[in-house]
């Protein structure tokens, strides 16, 4: 029997405000611990919490970026649960009004997961086990989170990582989160059962929390999925359970008495009052919303004319699509600045947070300059590839390495000179050309390229060049 | 009514340790603490109320850095500490 996987997600987002939730400290990544803490944030009796304006805006921001409705009221829960990553023995979350519901993100095969809702909350301190006690960090406590909470729309290990990718790119791009899944700014919860193909009914679902990287996802889902095939067909019951993934293993293990919904206790938090939305606020932030990446790698693509693969590179990252807007604002061909970015730009950054940094030592005003060099003729592309390359090395501007000499192309009797120079320079090359390797003319180019320190024009070259040795 | 299982569910869930002989008497005065809850329910016009506690709505600050608390301080009232962190006794099994 054929097997469908099910699957839903629940992501964490760190919100990238400089203040937590409801206090003032600092959320800036590290330091020492304890150092990012006060009264409010240890949750020391007598503290009262104070909602940040940020976190508010910066939720509705990505409901609307992920197609959800914004609640007119919504307001802040407590879930009770002890244990030592919370000082107060509750975590104030959303229970039953959150701030946005009912979107979804579209995938590329055309398949709409949809979001059932985005509430904020705050995060919980950090733990260190140690034989024999714990040791605890709150700098983290209280920073603010949003949790993105799906219905069970997958169907695939691959609809998974997209779905990861895109909502890691939507949140990137709108500024609320760098969602660095490393440094646990962003953090996945999966639920996955299985059913007989064609079944309507949903199998009983296990939870794998807390996964911080896409290739442990997919990997802790593909383990997941054989584990409860395995299950069913040999007869025995899926237990529903919270799951632990162990990428040293590959394996996943049941986790330790988690307890279920019903025994949060959620009950509303007396300390912090209603948030009431407006809809001008809501309409004025989705007014102020970026381009979102999607619309803009089609945009490369049906504007611009770029080919997809280009236009998907362009936009993988936000710095990389401004970049490549500042690049190619007023030149001639949008494709231009996207050949130089792709061919050789991106030689230059390697690891994800390069690419995301994309802190390049030309900078998009000087790659502007060049481009707009080679529009006006005033350079041939040879050279102007030569010295992009020159630049990267020396981030030195292409007004700086080009001398004056350089510029404005050859003459049609240097050109000439310089290809009947080539001909007789390689008397291989020609008969071979006329032996029928038509391949071999480019040895000749080369020499006029290279003699003309790339002033010249090559494909005139090629053309003058196999007019002289078809006309001896 | 409240029976005596929600009372060691409840019991468990707030890390009391309940004897077998407290039992009656506390599911006896739990049943009376919420039928005296119950008497809420009659009030009219909870939900309205409750969703604006004395009529505020969006208090919220804006999203400026204010130095944190001197570290000795924060674990001055702490019961036992280490390297800069609270320390409880293992929790991991
Ligand atoms: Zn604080």
């Amino acid at each position: 029997m054929k097997y469908e996987l099910v699957a839903g997600f629940e992501t964490h987002v760190e919100l990238a405000t400089n203040t937590k939730i409801f206090c003032s400290c600092t959320t800036e990544f590290g330091g020492e611990p304890n150092t990012h803490c006060c009264p409010i944030c240890i949750g020391l009796p007598g503290t009262l919490p104070k909602l940040n304006k940020k976190v508010v805006e910066y939720a509705i921001r990505a409901g609307l970026a992920t197609n959800c409705e914004i609640a007119e009221i919504s307001k802040m829960d407590r879930k009770n649960y002890c244990y030592p990553d919370l000082p107060k023995a509750y975590q104030i979350s959303q229970y039953d009004k959150p701030l946005c519901e009912h979107g979804y993100i579209q995938l590329s095969n055309g398949r709409k997961i949809r979001i059932l809702r985005i509430h904020i909350e705050e995060d919980a301190g950090k733990l260190v086990h140690r034989r024999g006690d714990t040791l605890v960090d709150y700098n983290r406590g209280g920073v603010p989170l949003i949790e993105i909470v799906t219905e069970p729309d997958f169907r695939s290990v691959d609809e998974a990582k997209e779905y990861v990718e895109k909502l890691q790119l939507i949140m990137r791009y709108i500024g609320v989160s760098d969602c660095r899944m490393q440094e646990g700014s962003m953090r996945c919860d999966v639920n996955i059962s299985v059913r007989p193909e064609g079944s309507e009914k949903l199998g009983t679902r296990t939870e794998i929390k807390n996964m911080n990287s896409i290739t442990f996802i997919a990997k802790a889902m593909e383990y997941e999925y054989g584990r409860q095939v395995d299950l069913i067909e040999s007869g025995e019951k899926v237990v529903q359970e919270t799951l632990r993934y162990d990428d040293v293993t590959n394996t996943t293990s049941s986790m330790r008495g988690k307890e279920d919904a019903n025994d949060y206790r959620y009950f509303r938090d007396p300390d912090l009052v209603t948030i009431n939305v407006p809809r001008e606020k809501v309409e004025q932030i989705k007014e102020e919303l970026p381009e979102l990446p999607e619309e803009k790698k089609n945009r490369y693509i049906d504007e611009l004319g770029l080919p997809e693969a280009d236009a998907s590179l362009l936009t993988k990252y936000r710095k990389i699509a401004e970049y490549y807007e500042k690049a190619s604002e007023g030149t001639k061909n949008p494709k231009t600045a996207a050949n130089f970015i792709i061919g050789q730009i991106f030689r230059s950054v390697e690891t994800e947070s390069e690419k995301e940094e994309f802190n390049v030592s030309v900078s998009a005003e000087n790659l502007n300059e060049l481009i707009i060099l080679l529009d006006s003729g005033k350079i041939r592309m040879n050279l102007a590839k030569s010295t992009l390359d020159k630049m990267l090395e020396t981030g030195k501007k292409a007004s700086e390495l080009i001398d004056e000499s350089d510029m404005g192309g050859l003459d049609e009797n240097t050109l000439l000179d310089l290809c009947k120079q080539a001909v007789e320079n390689n008397p291989k090359a020609v008969s071979d050309y006329l032996g029928g390797k038509e391949k071999a003319v480019k040895a000749m180019v080369g020499f006029v390229m290279k003699n003309s320190r790339g002033k010249a024009d090559a494909a005139l070259a090629e053309q003058k060049i196999i007019d002289m040795i078809k006309n001896t | 009514m409240v029976t005596k299982d929600e009372i060691m569910k409840i019991a468990i869930l707030s890390k009391l340790s309940v004897g077998e002989d407290e039992i009656d008497k506390l599911t006896e005065d739990m049943g009376e603490i919420i039928s005296f809850a119950y008497t809420i329910n009659k009030a009219a016009d909870i939900e309205s109320d409750f969703d604006n506690i004395n009529n505020l709505s969006n208090v919220l600050r804006e999203d400026e850095v204010v130095p944190s608390m001197e570290r000795e301080q924060i674990l001055k009232n702490a019961k036992d500490s280490d390297d800069g962190c609270f320390m409880v006794k293992n929790i991991m099994k």
